[in-house]
């Protein structure tokens, strides 16, 4: 059967119109048919489908699917479907994928349980040496010089033996 | 740390079986241990799914080494599960030592433990560090003291991945933040005989605890063993976990002894001679698997609780669940059996075992 339209392409798309009460029958080639019926809903393709399922499902996949571990190389993809991280910078990087997960299994994503002493005495100086900086900036604002080389020195003090200050 | 002929230590081990299984402690009719185990890695090393060779060893050395140095115990044993056979690796699953993904792992990995069997510090498992701490009965809070102590000696020599948002970071992040699994193994053959049991499993599941078999995940339940542990490890501490745990036990334990009261009551005659038979079975039987054994030791050993047989010590019956293992009974006989061979020693080794 020949399309009705073009009348030269085969016809592979049959339509059935209903209008009021009259049943009209088309026969079209696919493109007549996509050209002529741009009311009609397109039929997705497979991947389509997959990637609407997968917003549906689990949303943050699409838009974390490009995401690579610059430290140990895994890929978020990988990591869903393995269900191993491959070191821990993944759960800086994976971050937003992984919180709705971490509330899924854990109904959590706050640790609340034992702090290392080590990362324990890291924390109080990160906090201090927050503190001291802020405290440092008002004096300079209030011209307070004498106070400024003061915090300044405490400042160079505490974050002498941390390399990473 | 020794680290004589592995060997030879591992067959040492063979006739005997770790303290955790004398059957002493509190609830210990029906609560046989209490387990914690904590995941740790070390920070700025790849977890181990994408470690090289060579950072596998590294790892293998640097913890192995910071084990030795942090004073733990005067008597742990290193071994180094490369160099030791699939057998003696079997064996050391079934005695709770290491884990089945340990054992079937690949690389340099190792356990190191101590005599009493109590702790157990697994190298390169799924995480870079799971140390475990068993002991007898239910003593969970006891446990947590032990492993935290452990924790905080070796914690001053390695620096654990960790992040004040997510806790212990582990590779796998049902895992992640306390990188605890406190676990208790139940000994509930009442519950199972009078099909109450999917009741406790149903109620106990509200409270985001899990039912496992004798061997953790994925294991099947036989002896009527079962293991209730935490599934959420983050957002919630070490303690607030333990004690969730605490507070449920004492309720499925006086649920057990309720069901084993009313079938004392109602049918006495009919669970005197289930147990008996058991006991005749184990004391006369030429071939038992190992499906078998289990169900009827699980007999016996409620028998025992119920004073219906007075002639066997419990900690007979906890060792035989463990010796009777396919890997304890090749390690015992000193070579590689067929399951119809483990069938007809596992039967003379427990008939030898009730007669003494």
């Amino acid at each position: 059967m020949k399309c009705e339209s073009c009348n030269k392409k085969h016809a592979t798309v049959h339509l059935t119109e209903i209008v009021g009460t009259v049943k009209k029958e088309r026969h079209l080639c696919e493109e007549c048919a996509q050209s002529i019926n741009t009311h009609l809903t397109k039929i997705p393709s497979p991947t389509e489908i997959l990637t609407s399922l997968i917003n549906q499902v689990a949303p943050e996949i699409n838009e974390m699917s490009k995401i690579v571990c610059p430290v140990c190389g895994l890929s978020y993809l990988e990591f869903r479907s393995h269900g191993r991280l491959g070191c821990a910078m993944d759960y800086t990087i994976f971050r937003k994928g992984l919180i709705p997960l971490l509330e899924k299994m854990h109904s959590s994503t706050q640790h609340v349980g034992k702090v290392p002493s080590r990362a324990g005495k890291e924390l109080i100086k990160k906090n201090e040496l927050m503190q001291l900086r802020s405290e440092l900036n008002k004096a300079v604002e209030k011209e307070d010089y004498e106070r400024a080389a003061e915090l300044r020195d405490k400042i160079y003090e505490l974050s002498g033996d941390n390399d990473e200050d | 740390m020794s680290s004589q002929a592995t060997t030879m230590k591992i067959s040492d081990l063979a006739d005997n079986t770790g303290e955790w299984l004398r059957g002493t402690g509190p609830e210990s009719d029906i609560v046989i241990s209490s387990r914690i185990r904590l995941a740790r890695n070390v920070a700025r090393f790849p977890f181990l799914s994408r470690a090289n060779v060579k950072q596998k060893k590294e790892l293998e050395e640097i913890i192995r080494d910071k084990i030795k140095d942090s004073d733990i115990s005067q008597d742990l044993c290193y071994l180094n599960l490369a160099d030791i056979t699939p057998v003696d690796r079997l064996f050391l699953v079934e005695r709770h030592l290491i884990s089945r993904e340990h054992a079937g792992g690949e690389g340099e990995r190792g356990v190191a433990f101590g005599k009493s069997e109590t702790v157990s510090l697994m190298v390169n498992e799924e995480d870079h560090l799971r140390i475990q701490v068993i002991r007898s009965g239910f003593e969970l809070k006891e446990a947590w003291k032990t492993i935290d102590e452990i924790d905080n000696k070796l914690e001053k020599k390695l620096n654990y991945a960790y992040s004040s948002r997510f806790g212990y970071l582990t590779a796998c992040p049902t895992n992640v933040g306390t990188g605890m699994r406190a676990s208790v193994m139940l000994h509930l053959p009442a519950l199972g005989m009078t099909h109450h049991i999917e009741k406790v499993f149903n109620a106990v599941m509200k409270l985001g605890l899990v039912v496992r078999g004798l061997y953790g995940e994925g294991t099947q339940v036989s002896g009527d063993l079962y293991q209730i542990s935490n599934q959420f490890t983050l957002g919630k501490s070490e303690t607030e976990i333990i004690e969730i745990i605490e507070s449920v036990i004492p309720r499925i334990t006086s649920y057990e002894r309720m069901a084993r009261k009313a079938l004392v009551s109602e049918s006495r005659e009919q669970l005197e001679d289930r147990v008996w038979r058991s006991y005749g079975m184990l004391k006369v039987a030429r071939l038992i698997s190992s499906e078998e054994i289990m169900h009827l030791l699980s007999q016996v050993r409620m028998g025992v609780n119920l004073g219906i047989i007075k002639d066997i010590e419990m900690k007979t019956l906890n060792e035989l669940f463990i010796l009777t293992l396919p890997g304890h009974l090749q390690k015992l006989e000193g070579r590689e059996l067929n399951s119809t061979q483990r069938n007809v020693i596992r039967a003379s080794y427990v008939r030898k075992r009730l007669e003494k």
